[in-house]
């Protein structure tokens, strides 16, 4: 009975065969000469020196992997056809030199009066004095790149948004390249996001984001809703993203930002009852703020036929904040004089002036597009209204008619009396009593978001919701 | 000064280090002082020179200074930004060194506030070729200068004369400034608890202090603390010389607003003395309770208020005017129990447009919500009946 220890490793037999005849493996004696020279020259950074658009070897491998994805795995092919490799010959000839000679001085080998790195590299600083450091310029043509698209089909991590139709119930279901939209990636170190076949171009931006807008936001057959506006929310916010990278302003810039601020206004109307879980506004809101930030500050350069709606748009979504109101006040006269920011500017200056009666009446005046930006505000506007009035009209014998308030508060009856429950106003059959000792704030927990047929759903009327969503040109 | 040589000026920056003498070194190295416009000082390379007389860090810093002083003599601010930059970090590096003394003070106040002016004066011509982004230098000054409060504050080990936090109020003052400049005002907030903390609060210069409560003061209004703010204001108002007209105007511009909101009028005397005649037909107007007036004097002098940043706070007066007006009515009537219609009537005849009986009724409600009616509203005979003891308080003792 053999007794052979566990875990034995298998020891190695004879010389390694790539050190056949040499004294050291290859690859220490590479190391050991790039040592060498760190140490006399420095450590030196990795030049670029490929004068082709993607590396020889970056190539080569690609398509090996495209061959092994089709073909399988296949065995590397030799190539070389003398007995010896030219890369080992120079080696061994070199080392025999040195060891013959002492270390030898590396050898100019330019002949030309400057080393062409040297040359690219001066250019290149001298365009970035000038030009500023030039930026990722996309090329993928595509609302998806190639390579994420195949990545995606192969780890199952399509949407089924993205799917050939009729594939959905597959187990591997293949990727409709027409339907397929670059998702959003966070950025991390070691990543490289600005490959130009991975960028798309302005252009193509607005192509992605129409579609998006046309076959997914409005088309009628995609339920829930919700998920479709997760999934429009997730690859706006890779539309954004691409934009960041490559440093789009202008007119293009602003065509799309235009489109996306449209859909989340709406979004964050359209979604209001929803639970938490299935839809979170504050994650809405900060992306609506910067896209609307951005967006405004695209305005302050060259002349935008959209402004004015979009002006307006971000002060009514931004009631009470000083910051956004003296933002309007500062904006050109011609701007500003523009009835949709005048409006805006009203609504606000009620607001400032605490009176939510003018608010609320004014309010029935903005567009349906407004109307959802003012809504997240409406439910404390209204609360403010019964709060003033519970000062106001405190008294003993107060019967103030319900339907009165509905009126003012633009909300059905049976609405209002539910409000005035909820911030302990005492309703009693079609009279209301106001007490200024009664009042109480609704607790945040308990203020559910609800829509408002008055102020907002009865204005989109006729209008369909891609005039909406698109804005009239 | 605008005659002496490079060297003379080298030998006269190394004796005030040696000597330890911080104000004449400050004049040295201020853009303030004439040296500046001496064509033999302006040099694009003076590193040499200053390294043969000077001590590190102080070369570098005077030989930055001489580059500034040659980037301003070419108009090129950015560049002057630049080397100021130098100037100050070589600075931090000196003063950090210090252990236990502050001579350096004189110093740090001069290259900072030629940071800050620099910073200013690159932006603008940035924005005048259409590149840079509003706000990126000052934000950039902003840091280096923190970095300098950062060693001022952390200043425990040296006794109350030779420490370095004397030089925290200089530094707030001039981070406030780039603060309200681009309209980061939340960043204010750490500055002030560091100051409210301190033990050396009120020892600091008159001037020095007046500043701070002016930008204190300021910050109170936009956070719509007014009795703070007027606090604030009011201090700075007294305890500013008299000769610095200019600044006793800036003051005045922010405090009149205030004061206004708690019903205290300015005298036409005052504002002719300021020359702030734009705020006379406000006063006029909230005093009488003239709502048009008060309109019409907010659109003429529009683009002043909104500059200042004071138009939003002047249209809260709008509320003490309607107090003021319905006051009128209320004496008019001379009875408690005021129809709703009579104050309809007075608003229409203001011109206040598209207003009805309901907004009416909103308005009382406000005002007596905050305070300044005593009352209610009876839906039912649609009147407003008053306390019959002083139905109007004044509006000083209203909050």
């Amino acid at each position: 009975m053999s007794r052979e220890p566990k875990n034995s490793f298998p020891v190695p037999r004879g010389p390694h065969p790539q050190s056949e005849g040499r004294g050291c493996g290859r690859k220490k004696d590479c190391l050991r000469e790039a040592q060498k020279n760190e140490q006399r020259d420095g450590p030196t950074e990795p030049r670029g020196t490929y004068t082709v658009t993607c590396p020889e070897r970056e190539c080569r491998e690609r398509e090996a992997q495209k061959n092994e994805q089709r073909d399988g795995p296949t065995e590397p092919r030799g190539t070389c056809t003398v007995t010896c490799p030219e890369r080992e010959r120079r080696e061994r000839e070199a080392q025999k030199n040195e060891q013959r000679d002492g270390s030898t001085e590396p050898r100019s080998t330019y002949t030309v009066t400057c080393p062409e790195r040297e040359r690219r590299e001066r250019e290149a600083q001298k365009n970035e004095h000038s030009d500023g450091p030039t930026d990722p310029r996309g090329t993928c043509t595509l609302m998806c790149p190639e390579r994420e698209r195949r990545e995606r089909e192969a780890q199952k991590r399509l949407h089924r948004f993205e799917m050939m139709p009729g594939m959905e119930k597959d187990r591997w279901p293949r990727a409709d390249p027409t339907r397929t939209v670059k998702e959003y990636s966070r950025p991390a170190a070691g990543k490289d996001a600005t490959r130009p076949h991975d960028l798309r171009p302005p252009s193509v931006l607005l192509k992605t984001v129409c579609y998006l807008i046309n076959a997914i936001a409005l088309s009628p057959s995609l339920q829930p809703w919700t998920e479709v506006y997760d999934f429009v929310f997730d690859r706006l916010r890779s539309v954004r993203q691409d934009m960041i990278i490559q440093r789009v302003s202008g007119p293009e810039c602003a065509a799309v930002l235009e489109r996306i601020v449209r859909f989340l206004l709406y979004a964050s109307y359209r979604l209001c009852e929803e639970p938490l879980r299935l839809y979170d506004p504050r994650i809405n809101d900060t992306h609506l703020q910067e896209s609307l930030s951005w967006l405004l500050s695209c305005y302050c350069v060259g002349h935008h036929p959209h402004q004015e709606e979009f002006q307006a748009l971000s002060l009514l979504y931004n009631l009470g904040s000083t910051r956004a109101l003296q933002h309007a006040l500062e904006l050109p006269e011609e701007v500003r004089a523009a009835p949709a920011v005048r409006l805006a500017l009203s609504v606000n200056r009620a607001h400032l002036e605490r009176n939510p009666v003018r608010l609320l009446r004014l309010a029935r005046r903005l567009d349906f597009l407004q109307s959802c930006a003012l809504h997240r505000h409406l439910e404390a506007c209204r609360r403010h209204l019964l709060l003033l009035y519970s000062y106001g009209h405190s008294s003993r014998n107060c019967r103030f008619p319900l339907r009165e308030l509905a009126r003012l508060l633009a909300l059905e009856d049976a609405q209002a009396a539910s409000l005035c429950r909820a911030c302990g106003v005492s309703v009693t059959g079609d009279r209301v009593s106001f007490s200024k000792a009664s009042y109480v704030e609704p607790p945040p927990g308990e203020r559910q978001s609800t829509r408002s047929y008055e102020l907002v759903d009865r204005k989109q009327g006729d209008h369909s919701l891609a005039l909406v969503l698109h804005g009239s040109p | 000064m605008a005659h002496i040589t490079l060297n003379q000026y080298l030998q006269q920056a190394l004796e005030a280090i040696e000597n330890r003498d911080g104000s004449f070194c400050a004049e040295l190295l201020s853009f303030k002082h004439p040296h500046v416009a001496n064509p033999r000082l302006q040099l694009p390379s003076p590193e040499e020179k200053c390294q043969q007389l000077l001590e590190p860090p102080y070369d570098e810093m005077v030989a930055a200074h001489l580059r500034c002083t040659f980037a301003v003599s070419n108009h090129d601010f950015v560049e002057a930004y630049r080397c100021q930059t130098v100037v100050v970090q070589s600075f931090l590096k000196a003063f950090q060194a210090h252990k236990e003394e502050n001579w350096a003070l004189p110093m740090m106040f001069a290259v900072a506030l030629d940071l800050r002016i620099f910073a200013n004066n690159a932006e603008q011509q940035l924005q005048k070729k259409g590149k840079g982004k509003v706000g990126d230098m000052l934000e950039k000054a902003a840091d280096q200068l923190m970095a300098c409060f950062r060693v001022c504050a952390s200043d425990n080990r040296a006794g109350i004369e030779d420490s370095k936090k004397w030089g925290m109020l200089f530094l707030i003052n001039q981070l406030f400034k780039i603060y309200f400049k681009i309209s980061k005002l939340h960043l204010c907030k750490p500055l002030i608890r560091a100051i409210d903390s301190s033990n050396l609060k009120d020892e600091y210069s008159i001037a020095q202090r007046v500043t701070y409560k002016y930008y204190v003061g300021r910050k109170a209004m936009f956070d719509s603390d007014f009795k703070p703010a007027e606090e604030y204001l009011s201090f700075a108002f007294q305890h500013c010389h008299r000769s610095c007209q200019k600044n006793k105007r800036m003051i005045l511009i922010y405090l009149l607003p205030v004061k206004m909101l708690l019903g205290h009028m300015p005298t036409l005397l005052l504002l002719k003395k300021y020359d702030l005649m734009q705020f006379a037909d406000v006063t006029r107007a909230v005093s009488e309770g003239n709502l048009l007036l008060l309109n019409e004097a907010l659109a003429k002098h529009e683009t002043f208020f909104i500059r200042c940043g004071i138009f939003l706070i002047l249209e809260k007066l709008k509320v003490i005017t309607y107090r003021n007006l319905f006051k009128k009515v209320y004496q008019l009537l001379k009875t408690y129990q005021l129809p709703l219609d009579a104050f309809l009537v007075a608003l229409k005849m203001m011109q206040v447009e598209d207003v009805d009986i309901d907004e009416v009724q909103c308005i009382l409600a406000n005002l007596i919500y905050m305070g300044h009616i005593k009352g209610y509203i009876s839906h039912q005979h649609q009147k407003l009946v008053v306390s019959k003891q002083n139905p109007f308080p004044p509006l000083s003792t209203v909050s």
